[in-house]
């Protein structure tokens, strides 16, 4: 199957600075990737460069089309959540399914009702009256009811309770992704989907510092609780990153063997949260 | 339910413990269905590959069947050869260690069983 995503040296600069630094990077359909960074690093250019929202230089491939010249075909078959909902205040939940109705191709409006029957997102009620966790419920069924082949997702669920993000994850995993769509996602929260993850990439400064599936992540990091005889020989195994717990040191591995490391304490499988802590500490600026 | 993982085993792995616990208590018995992989998916917030994976690892035991388009299943005799698995680690690990224990306090086995029972009795 051809990628999804394809993206050759790509880069975008606004004046002067550089959002995008020849990135380069494949998604593969049926992925769920994670793109994480600070804010400022690059994520939105990236996700608009995609969508074909802004010009870039490289290539840049999504869906075998180039996004920015065919973006019209490319709309077929990608659905987006903007972090800044958009939908006019006055419009009526009703009036916003048959509006999308009309102008999508690939959208089923029945999907979208019966997604918005189990919330309680009424029919007639107006957005201006739906709290901020209705809103994105009712973003959210417009989009899982377009037949689509890749979705992106800007930080879907800031400023979400956690029952409503929960619910949210719930409802992309149950309704929408069936193994052969694809969801690209950017949050803040990255501990709510890291285990729904099946790559991950973390940019900074405009580049990306890791572009791993989770698989191969847990295979080249893992930290270690380290007992305090051992310290000095863990040392010599330059830790990507050292932090302390409770009086007792942990260190973080990057592409150290399991067996060479299993002597010097307890292993443990570091959380993306730690492992993005560590990336942006240690690598240069 | 937001089950609690542990950060020192592979998540597809503790997947695979829970629904082995399940079985052995009969939470779940042979021949029954078991959730798709993305009710799991949803309901524990995992990735589907991971569920698959766990799944896949109870197929390779031989604890689970998969009936195409129908899903995944548990065997018959799955909890036997699972409780057959346990007697045998207990006997093994455990065992020894308690009989050692029951002989250095010089206790009678009768006199243990009589005591568990008339506990039993009682509660």
């Amino acid at each position: 199957m051809s990628p999804v995503i394809q993206a050759e040296g790509l880069s975008k600069s606004y004046a002067g600075v550089r959002a995008l630094d020849n990135v380069s990077f494949t998604v593969e359909p049926g992925r769920i990737v994670g793109l994480i960074g600070p804010n400022g690093a690059g994520k939105t250019t990236a996700l608009k460069a995609i969508l074909g929202l802004t010009p870039y230089s490289g290539t840049l491939s999504v869906l075998g089309h180039d996004p920015y010249r065919e973006r019209g075909r490319l709309m077929q078959d990608v659905s987006f959540i903007a972090d800044v909902a958009t939908l006019p205040r006055w419009l009526r939940v009703r009036d916003a399914l048959e509006f999308v109705a009309r102008i999508h191709p690939r959208f089923q409006a029945d999907r979208a009702r019966a997604f918005l029957s189990r919330t309680e997102v009424r029919q007639d009620a107006r957005v201006r009256e739906l709290s901020k966790g209705m809103i994105v419920q009712l973003h959210l069924a417009l989009v899982m009811a377009i037949d689509a082949r890749l979705l992106v997702l800007d930080e879907p669920t800031l400023g979400l309770d956690i029952l409503y993000r929960k619910a949210f994850y719930e409802a992309l995993l149950n309704d929408y992704f069936d193994g052969e769509r694809t969801i690209l996602v950017t949050t803040h929260q990255v501990e709510e989907i890291e285990y729904i993850l099946t790559d991950l990439m973390f940019i900074q400064h405009g580049r990306l510092v890791l572009n791993s599936s989770m698989d191969a992540v847990q295979d080249s990091f893992v930290e270690v609780l380290i007992a305090p005889e051992r310290v000095a020989e863990a040392e010599q195994l330059r830790p990507l990153y050292r932090r302390e717990m409770f009086g007792k040191k942990l260190f973080l591995f990057e592409g150290v063997a399991r067996d060479r490391l299993a002597g010097l304490g307890e292993l443990h499988r570091p959380s993306v949260a730690d492992l993005f802590v560590a990336k942006m500490k240690g690598a240069p600026a | 339910m937001e089950p609690n993982w542990n950060d020192t085993q592979p998540i597809y792995r503790q997947l695979r413990d829970r629904i082995v616990t399940m079985i052995l208590e009969g939470v779940v018995n042979d021949g029954d269905a078991l959730p798709s992989v993305r009710q799991v998916a949803g309901e524990y917030q995992l990735n589907p590959l991971t569920v698959l994976k766990g799944y896949q690892a109870l197929v390779d035991e031989e604890l689970v069947e998969k009936k195409r388009g129908l899903g995944m299943y548990v065997k018959a005799g799955a909890r036997k050869a699972l409780l057959a698995d346990e007697r045998r680690r207990f006997l093994e690990e455990q065992w020894p260690g308690i009989a050692a224990t029951i002989r250095r306090l010089g206790f009678d086995p009768k006199e243990l069983m009589d005591q568990v029972n008339g506990q039993e009795a009682r509660s």
